[in-house]
């Protein structure tokens, strides 16, 4: 699988931040092509951060943000879409909006003026619902369906961007485990099926190891370990981290390693506040 | 779901088109009604001679040359206010966005009292020409818009905190305007009071003309935006991913209304509440897309106005009531209502 070394998006040295407080100060990251990539991290370690400087919503104050090599405050908005789908944290819209007008939203960046090619956009809006569940639920506006239904929509809306990146903002938020399991195992079929370059902000440790092909941990302004899960997965790394006792273990059928968060650990949370 | 279709009150069975050629079929008929109503009343057959030129030569004067400029200057500024109204909800995402809320209207009424009071000699009258009026109206509109604007621009603030600018713009004009009216002529202080609630009973074939040259300008790029418009329903972010320039939208669509407003309030006075309630009527109605949403608005905001001058004229003759007086006795009640409502459903 050659492809799988190539990097889809690329961070080089980029200061990122929000009024003049930089949340990194020169980040440096490497996301490969067609691999579901999960973001990891304390609260205010920046994953969100990250995730918004590569969608160009955040600009970078020095370095470079590139997509395919180029950087992405080159392109024009719709062009950028067309490349990459975001969910956001807290995604809003209209409680009287139906379903597939929701999710045909997500085609604004494929129309031009009027001679918008509503084939295309229709047939892309009814897959997207039929491979996220909700073709049934077309017609039914958006504030008489559940947290899980509803979360199901706005990934139905990413999908119909058709873009080959796709990010997403803690989109198990809000969700009880059940409905995040589900959510999850949803983008990991459809991101595999597609090929598509996943990346996901996730809180859950557990859902990133079972879920990911890659996991980035960050951790005070900075990158504490990327790669596949078998490689960063570690205790070492995720006490460092999270500066908390942890047992890692693996499970058997899946072979997907797990941890279990034991107690507080003064000395390595000492040892962060160094670095 | 079905509460939902419930609430616009019309049948189920009508579709979005049904539902908007109603609208303007009921423009049609308060229309017809408008000019055939009046200190002297014709029938409808009448009126529909009149027009097209066969009817009575008396007929003919009245249609044309009396009644007519005003029912056009009714629909027009009414459909202009609407069309302003509904640009804002959208850009603001905000249903009590509205054009007297941002301050435009206020400038407006400004432009128009400084107008008054400089151009006024000792004995009450004008010493120039009141067709100057709609000029300084639209003056003042587009000043307090273009310092609302630029406050925006140079603080890249959201559109909530735009309205709080144009809030407190406002009522630095209604300041001034209070003062003008205590401190100036006694004649012109009434005079301007009408202008101030709304009339258009001064209308004019040449006004008539100005304000439908300028919408033929403003409403087709009003059109083209309605796609913006859609994607404008997402919060901020989420319609930035989709590939939206929000910021650069809000900003057109803030210009548009202004001059929308300007427009309107210019020949016919600050008619309340219109760009407030037509634009949530044609959603309660109409629901879906922008497009057929912007157009419904603008048909009930034409209705609005040409039913409460009609009602004005032919309740209150011989004196001369604002029509303003009449959408603000309807509009602050459903005011009231969107209101409860809102709070209702986030209860």
């Amino acid at each position: 699988m050659p492809e799988n070394n190539k990097s889809e998006i690329e961070l080089r040295g980029a200061a990122l931040g929000y009024a003049g407080k930089l949340v990194f100060e020169s980040l440096d990251l490497s996301i490969r092509a067609g691999r579901l990539t999960a973001l990891c991290g304390p609260n205010g370690c920046g994953k969100s951060t990250a995730l918004r400087a590569m969608r160009a919503m955040l600009p970078a104050e020095a370095g470079d943000v590139l997509l395919k090599g180029r950087s992405v405050s080159e392109f024009p908005a719709k062009a950028l879409a067309r490349e990459i789908a975001m969910l956001t944290q807290n995604p809003s819209a209209p409680e009287e909006m139906t379903v597939a007008h929701l999710v045909s939203l997500g085609r604004y960046a494929h129309r031009n003026g009027f001679s918008a090619d509503a084939r295309a956009d229709r047939a892309a809006v009814a897959e997207a619902l039929d491979s996220t569940n909700l073709a049934n639920l077309a017609e039914r506006p958006i504030g008489t369906l559940s947290g899980g239904q509803l979360q199901r929509v706005w990934i139905a809306m990413v999908l119909a961007q058709a873009a080959p990146v796709i990010l997403l903002d803690e989109p198990t938020n809000h969700l009880d485990i059940a409905h995040a399991l589900e959510v999850l195992s949803l983008v990991r079929r459809l991101g595999a099926q597609e090929g598509k370059t996943v990346i996901v902000v996730l809180h859950d440790l557990n859902l990133a190891a079972r879920f990911a092909d890659d996991i980035v941990f960050f951790s005070g302004g900075r990158v504490a370990g990327s790669g596949e899960v078998d490689e960063v997965f570690r205790q070492e790394l995720i006490e460092d981290v999270f500066g908390i006792e942890y047992i890692v273990r693996r499970e058997e059928a899946s072979e997907r390693p797990y941890c279990i968060p034991l107690a507080a650990c003064p000395a390595r949370r000492d040892r962060l506040v160094q670095l | 779901m079905t509460a939902l279709s419930g609430t616009s009150g019309l049948p189920v069975t009508l579709g979005r088109g049904g539902k908007v050629a109603l609208l303007a079929l009921t423009v049609i008929v308060l229309a017809v009604a408008s000019v055939g109503f009046g200190s002297s009343s014709m029938s409808p057959g009448r009126v529909l001679l009149a027009i097209i030129g066969e009817g009575a030569r008396s007929d003919t004067v009245i249609v044309w040359s009396l009644r007519m400029p005003r029912l056009l200057m009714a629909a027009l500024s009414g459909s202009a206010l609407a069309l302003a109204g509904f640009v804002l909800q959208r850009a603001t995402r905000n249903a009590l966005a509205a054009p007297s809320v941002l301050g435009i209207v206020d400038g407006a009424a400004f432009g128009v009292m400084i107008f008054l009071f400089i151009f006024s000699n000792e004995s009450n009258a004008l010493t120039v020409s009141i067709l100057w009026q709609p000029l300084a109206a639209a003056s003042g509109a587009l000043v307090f818009a273009l310092a609302i604007i630029l406050l925006a621009v140079r603080t890249g603030a959201p559109p909530l905190r735009i309205i709080l600018y144009g809030v407190a713009l406002g009522a630095l004009a209604k300041a001034g305007v209070t003062l003008f009216m205590i401190d100036g002529p006694v004649h012109r202080a009434s005079q301007a009071a009408i202008w101030l609630a709304g009339s258009v009973h001064q209308a004019r074939w040449s006004d008539v003309s100005t304000l439908a040259c300028v919408l033929a300008l403003i409403v087709p790029l009003t059109m083209l935006l309605t796609r913006r418009m859609d994607q404008l329903e997402l919060d901020e972010q989420s319609a930035a991913a989709t590939g939206l320039p929000v910021r650069a939208t809000q900003l057109m669509l803030f210009a548009l209304a202004t001059c929308l407003t300007a427009a309107a309030v210019s020949f016919s006075g600050a008619i309340g509440f219109v760009g407030l309630v037509a634009p949530h009527a044609a959603r309660l109605a109409i629901g879906g897309r922008a497009l057929p949403q912007a157009v419904a608005a603008a048909l009930i905001g034409a209705a609005m106005v040409v039913a409460a001058d009609l009602v004005v004229r032919v309740a209150f003759a011989p004196l001369e009531v604002p029509a303003g007086a009449v959408t603000a006795v309807v509009g602050a009640p459903y005011f009231l209502f969107i209101l409860l409502r809102a709070g209702r459903v986030h209860a």
